[in-house]
């Protein structure tokens, strides 16, 4: 087996393992969180409709369990692509990881204060 | 060459050809399109709360015409064409049907297919 299919420079063992684990968590989650919105909804969309589906802790949580998982996916993804083509160097791809890791972390925390505007 | 060089250089050979590298092609295109449209949804959802009810409502509202709903439609088959081949990644990656990797593809598609059509079937009154 190639070792360096998975050395730094082509991004690394834990995110290679944590965009398996994440997409794991997000087709379950997302699976709920669509069928949900689209065939067991209240209503039509809107604020109220939104309320009171996440009124229910477990969807609440299930929604809250995606937004991780797929901010990670997503931001992980944009790494693995942009790594393909560019910032291969040491420096240069510490300072995208640090930018990744602090636009990931805001995304998350943003969306859960949105969230919260349904819970009580 | 380089000891790393010569190790490296046959790396990908045979991979950019046939249904393979479209399957990749559409891979990376559709994880792009999706990681874009998160943000805008994260933002869209969040105007709950900045603005409130009535400005999501309204926003709501403007996403309720048939064009929108169409781009909705597509947005899920991204959704579920993403979700499947990566089920497909990671049944190889556990090597479960390697030796029949491209019925796996096709079996993985048509689960996708399915359901893409389930969500079509409640769009298309929206759209037409």
């Amino acid at each position: 087996m190639r070792t360096e299919t998975l050395d730094r420079s082509r991004g690394g063992m834990w995110p290679w393992l944590g965009q398996r684990v994440t997409a794991v968590v997000i087709i379950v989650t997302i699976m709920i969180h669509l069928v949900l919105t689209h065939f067991v909804a209240i209503g039509r969309l809107s604020f109220d409709d939104i309320g009171a589906r996440l009124a229910s802790t477990a969807v609440l949580v299930n929604d809250v369990l995606l937004l991780v998982a797929v901010v990670y996916h997503a931001l992980n993804g944009v790494r693995m692509v942009v790594l393909d083509y560019g910032f291969s160097g040491r420096g240069a791809r510490r300072g995208f990881d640090a930018f990744l890791w602090v636009a990931g972390v805001v995304a998350v925390v943003y969306g859960v204060w949105a969230l919260w505007v349904w819970v009580r | 060459m380089s000891a790393r060089e010569r190790e490296t250089a046959n790396v990908g050979a045979g991979l950019w050809k046939g249904l393979g590298m479209w399957a990749w092609i559409l891979f990376r295109v559709s994880g792009v399109v999706l990681a874009a449209y998160l943000f805008v949804h994260i933002w869209v959802i969040s105007q709950g709360r900045v603005s409130g009810a009535e400005t999501l409502d309204g926003l709501f509202e403007f996403f309720d015409r048939p064009f929108l709903v169409f781009l909705d439609s597509v947005l899920v088959g991204a959704v579920l064409y993403h979700a499947l081949n990566g089920v497909r990644i990671l049944l190889m990656d556990l090597g479960i049907g390697i030796h029949r990797h491209k019925a796996v593809f096709w079996v993985c598609m048509f689960v996708a297919a399915l359901a893409v059509w389930g969500f079509a079937y409640k769009a298309l009154p929206m759209i037409f």
